[in-house]
């Protein structure tokens, strides 16, 4: 990132990436003095869907919408577990398999809030931002996917199914 | 207006579009849309859409210098 960016670009660049993510250099960032635990999850291509060998997967996003609604997700995540660090990048573009698609790192005083608040923002990236996957087979043929079908069970395009669980669940 | 679609949706409509009938709001350009193009239909019932930036709902009242965005089920991760 060049400090030359306008800070609206930087933010961009920061939340949505052209180029490959690098997980570990990645974590050289979420070190904090107060965190005692760090989460990072890396969501990669694999090499089998429907039953289909993957050649790779190409990404498409809306950035400007993507990328502000993932900062007011890290936000919101740093607001309700109290973490010292949130991270996330998606990439856009085509991405191999084993490469990563999106990582999420949270730092926070404890593991439980730092697991908790990593699976609220991968779940709520996944669902709700503007980010598109077309999954590349390698018998040639093609697909836009398909991880959030939420609409068919809540009836409502807005409404996700983890936020159902999230209401009925106890504890 | 303008239009702007994105993933599955630009499969049908391209990448950016202009729309040249007179459409009060949201609901009557997702019915346009699907005369324009009936194989779309069943889509752009499950599609949100976007104005400057901002989700907005089927009663939302256009303007003709708004730019609409398409936003089909997203699927990232």
């Amino acid at each position: 990132m060049s400090v030359s960016f306008p800070q609206a670009v930087a933010d961009n660049f920061q939340y949505i990436s052209e180029s490959p993510i690098a997980p570990a250099a990645i974590l050289q960032h979420a070190h904090h003095p107060a965190a005692g635990a760090i989460v990072l999850f890396s969501g990669e291509t694999r090499n089998l869907s429907h039953g289909k060998e993957v050649d790779h997967l190409f990404y498409e996003a809306h950035p400007s919408m993507a990328a502000k609604m993932i900062g007011e997700i890290l936000e919101q995540a740093k607001q309700k577990w109290e973490l010292s660090i949130a991270i996330a990048q998606h990439r856009v573009g085509k991405v191999s398999v084993m490469e990563c698609a999106v990582i999420v790192i949270t730092a926070s005083a404890h593991r439980s809030e730092a697991y908790a608040a990593n699976r609220y923002i991968i779940d709520r990236i996944k669902h709700e931002a503007p980010i598109w996957k077309c999954e590349y087979f390698v018998d040639g043929t093609s697909e836009w996917g398909g991880n959030c079908n939420c609409s068919t069970i809540t009836g409502d395009p807005n409404k996700h199914v983890y936020e159902s669980l999230n209401q009925t669940s106890v504890g | 207006m303008k239009i702007e679609s994105y993933a599955i949706a630009r499969d049908y409509f391209g990448r950016s579009f202009e729309v040249e009938e007179t459409v009060p709001d949201i609901a009557s350009l997702r019915e346009l849309l699907a005369i324009k193009n009936p194989a779309a239909a069943s889509l752009l019932k499950n599609t949100r859409f976007a104005v400057n930036d901002e989700f907005i709902d089927d009663s939302f009242q256009l303007n003709p210098a708004d730019h609409v965005s398409i936003i089909p089920p997203s699927s990232g991760g």
